[in-house]
């Protein structure tokens, strides 16, 4: 299977007459893209503003964030099962603009997984997205069900955000991109000898499927992973528009589709791949509630790798809590397996620093990388301006924030300063790869 | 919690749903049960069935007080 | 200028040796024995006052001792404490640990100490207070005393987030995210892990799993017939008004809840406070959590000896385990008590 990814750079993006991209610079016309998006009636307002890396602004209750892209050889959608009916991704040529992103903001109402982004100061180090102009689709829905419920489903938005990454794509369709990436990884039987003498790689994503009730889980092509059993996945599709983000989880542990899109360790297994070891694929599993779901997805992945052959496996998991009982029961099959496992997650150590760092643990799981503390304490000065509602942080039960604590007060302050976990930092502990955070003891 | 009440000498059972948790905390003796909202039965299930599964687990977990293990021990149930 | 205290003892207080170690707390204003060098390389405080206490003394008065130390440091204004370096001495390295430990619960200010590893005082109290990797032997006073003296100056100079590796001083069982000065990328880390890993090379895990620390199994219940079982849980079942006011997470507060005459816990008149689960099916029968009724039918058939009258309830959602350990061993105490012979723990 063959991919190959355009990247056009984005330098700037700015509103004009013409959804347009020249010269590093991406025009929106914003009238027609807000039409684009109402053409979803659930979408009773909706606004679209620009956030650039240094400005000092704010933005919360963050629910999504989506690489704009096109396909360049097929009139297929961009994310099957999502924006449009299944196609098989992965193969042929897609067009991406680089170095931004677009993201679902509430206009006013935050959830449980929804997290905050701060593009200049102190807090800009929480979040990659801090690096990225962000293209915020700031809107609100007749979702009337939901909107005081603490977990929310956050569909229209989510999905409005989807099509306006569709639409922005679109704009370099026709277009020669700055650079091609190339992705290309041939049947696991049809190696030759010299890759297949390397060590053999899978790597196991453990996506978030928690909510037994559709609309909150990770979909792939379209299917809620909470009704699904491991597979294996080519690398590309995954990286294709596969696989979607959910809406659920505290938002630091969250993989955002934007991660799935760049997921930086299928990237780096791709650099070694036929240098020191031969990538067979990904499996993809999942995160469940009950004790026998999370053995049968362990039991799966491990069958899966053994079949392949693998030798070694990169694990990660989208979550922390109950969750590493998931990552321990897979860490621990594969290497019953004899498949060499490294595992990469975040922590939850507790404000003080002195909890049990996973909730399970396991002597096999010998090899960790982490990548943050979820419930590390952020203070942080005002900004500026800020994109969504900032009491959101406070009033609508996100992870991260509370409305009142008998020590601390309210997580958002009367001067606009605030006080948080980690917990609400926008994908911020970026297992899926990025994470220049470790953990350590002080 | 479990580790500091046998800590003081009591022999102690634990009943939980998360067996990997218990183990990681240390607990010695472990009895499964069915999950974590209702442990001790399944509210989808007749009033019967949930008394018999209950009495059985908690039966098992009786005995365990009694077991001379030398190592952490999932005791095994039937219903 | 901040003020510093330091705690000796009689050997380096130059008092004398093993035959001197009943030598009674002293707090001498000025500078004995190692407190000079300490002062010397201290930046952000001078050192004032020593304390000089024997090492038999503590070791056989340790109450007394540290009362008498107490005691007489309330008189004197201090900011930071120290002790030792105590090296390999074990009586010692303790001695510094108990005091460190009571004038921080009193003065609630930083102490730092210096051991060797295998100075038993290390596992004893790494988590309480900063301990610097000390030598084995009295000629590496000066180093020891350095890096008391970094750790001080940056405690002193506001600086609580020190690292361990970084610090030189014994991990405290505290966790906390930091960024290398020099980043890479979670995913370059773990592909080149495990590529040592594939290739049996030496890696280093980020997350070193502590070694699980077991307790001793107990003694079985030799005939259950004659024991009196005790029920607990983590499911959070009260009465339906909640009367210890048990926060339904993060729990601090626990609660024991007379059962006599009961033959099953009523639904209405018990309720679960947990949020971290649907309650539906625990408010509409409270025995699905705390089994009552089998108990009692237990008890009545003679299969145990008796049900004690008090279950203890509390939250185990997002409760940290300092707060947990602490319940327990409120609990243990009323156990005792009541002469309860062994315990069911019901855990959601």
């Amino acid at each position: 299977m063959k991919l190959e990814i355009g990247n056009f750079h984005v330098k700037d993006v700015c509103f004009g007459t013409e959804t347009s991209f020249s010269n590093g610079t991406l025009i929106i016309d914003k009238q027609a893209a807000i039409d684009y998006i109402k053409e979803d009636e659930h979408i009773t307002t909706c606004d679209i503003q620009i956030a650039k890396p240094g400005e000092s602004i704010r933005i919360v209750p963050v629910k999504e964030a989506i690489e704009p892209r096109c396909r360049v050889n097929a009139d297929h959608p961009l994310f099957p099962g999502v924006t449009g009916e299944v196609h098989p991704v992965g193969e042929g040529r897609t067009h991406a603009l680089k170095g931004c992103s677009v993201l679902a903001v509430g206009e006013h109402w935050g959830s449980f997984g929804d997290g905050l982004i701060d593009m200049s100061g102190e807090g800009a180090k929480y979040s990659l997205f801090s690096s990225l102009i962000n293209i915020c689709l700031v809107a609100d829905t007749d979702e009337e069900f939901e909107r005081h419920e603490q977990q929310k489903k956050n569909r229209a938005l989510r999905w409005g955000a989807h099509r306006l990454a569709e639409y922005l794509g679109n704009a370099v369709k026709e277009l020669q991109p700055d650079d091609i990436e190339e992705y290309e990884l041939g049947a696991i039987t049809k190696r030759s000898a010299e890759v297949n003498a390397l060590p053999s790689v899978v790597y196991v994503l453990q996506g978030q499927s928690q909510m037994e009730e559709d609309g909150y889980n990770d979909l792939v092509y379209g299917w809620d992973m909470n009704n699904y059993l491991p597979t294996l996945m080519h690398p590309n599709e995954i990286i294709d528009g596969a696989v979607i983000s959910g809406s659920f989880m505290p938002c630091s542990s969250k993989w955002s589709t934007y991660d799935f899109q760049n997921n930086p360790t299928i990237k780096e297994l791709y650099k070694e791949h036929g240098k020191s070891i031969n990538f067979l694929g990904v499996i993809m599993s999942n995160l469940n509630v009950s004790l026998e779901q999370k053995e049968r997805s362990a039991v799966y992945v491990a069958q899966i790798a053994k079949s392949l052959g693998a030798d070694g496996a990169v694990l990660a998991e989208e979550g922390y809590g109950n969750p590493d009982a998931d990552f321990i029961a897979c860490f621990v099959a594969l290497e019953d397996a004899g498949v060499k496992t490294v595992g990469v997650t975040n922590e939850c150590t507790g404000r003080d620093g002195q909890s049990q760092p996973l909730v399970a643990l396991d002597e096999k799981a010998n090899a960790i990388v982490s990548c943050g503390n979820v419930s590390q304490l952020i203070r942080l000065p005002a900004m500026e301006r800020v994109i969504g509602e900032l009491e959101a942080l406070s009033r609508d039960g996100l992870s991260g924030g509370w409305s009142g604590d008998e020590i601390l007060g309210s997580s958002v302050k009367e001067d606009g300063s605030i006080i948080m976990e980690n917990n609400a930092m926008f994908c911020g502990d970026q297992v899926s790869g990025w994470s220049p955070k470790t953990m350590t003891e002080f | 919690m479990v580790k500091e009440v046998e800590k003081a000498g009591f022999p102690v059972v634990i009943l939980c749903n998360l067996i990997p948790v218990a183990r990681s905390v240390g607990a010695n003796k472990i009895v499964p049960t069915i999950s974590i909202p209702y442990p001790l039965g399944d509210p989808a299930t007749s009033k019967e069935e949930q008394y018999k599964l209950r009495r059985h687990r908690v039966e098992v977990a009786l005995d365990a007080l009694t077991e001379d293990i030398k190592e952490q021990t999932v005791f095994k149930v039937k219903i | 200028m901040k003020k510093a205290v330091l705690y000796i003892n009689q050997f380096f207080a130059g008092v004398g040796g093993e035959t001197e170690a009943d030598f009674e707390p002293e707090i001498r204003e000025g500078l004995v024995g190692p407190a000079l060098e300490l002062d010397k390389q201290l930046q952000n405080a001078e050192v004032t006052h020593t304390v000089i206490c024997g090492d038999n003394f503590i070791g056989s008065n340790q109450e007394e001792a540290v009362k008498r130390i107490l005691e007489g440091l309330e008189g004197i204004e201090f900011d930071i404490f120290f002790a030792g370096p105590a090296f390999q001495a074990g009586r010692y390295g303790s001695a510094c640990g108990f005091i460190c430990r009571a004038v921080r619960e009193k003065f609630g200010v930083e102490t730092v100490s210096s051991m060797h590893v295998e100075n038993p005082g290390v596992l004893m109290f790494k988590k309480e207070l900063y301990i610097a990797e000390g030598g084995h032997i009295a000629a590496k006073m000066r180093k020891d005393i350095k890096k008391m003296a970094n750790i001080g100056d940056k405690l002193l100079a506001g600086e609580t987030m020190l690292r361990a590796e970084a610090e030189e001083f014994f991990p405290r069982g505290i966790r906390h995210q930091f960024w290398p000065e020099e980043a890479k990328p979670a995913a370059i880390r773990a592909v080149e892990m495990l590529k040592k890993k594939l290739a049996g090379e030496e890696y280093q895990t980020e997350l070193p799993i502590p070694k699980s620390d077991r307790v001793e199994i107990a003694k079985p219940v030799v005939d259950l017939s004659k024991a009196r079982i005790a029920l607990m849980n983590t499911g959070g079942i009260v009465p339906v008004d909640n009367p210890d006011k048990i926060q339904s997470a993060s729990a601090t507060r626990w609660g024991k809840y007379d059962i006599s005459g009961m033959d099953h816990l009523e639904s209405g008149v018990f309720k679960t406070i947990h949020a971290g689960f649907d309650p539906a099916a625990a408010d509409a029968d409270p025995n699905v959590i705390m089994p009552i009724d089998v108990m009692r039918a237990f008890e009545k058939e003679g299969k145990i000896g008796e049900l004690y009258k008090d279950f203890y309830s509390t939250v185990g959602t997002g409760t940290t385990e300092a707060e947990a350990r602490r319940m327990a061993q409120e609990i243990v105490v009323h156990m005792k008590e009541a002469q309860v012979d062994a315990v069911l723990m019901v855990s959601t």
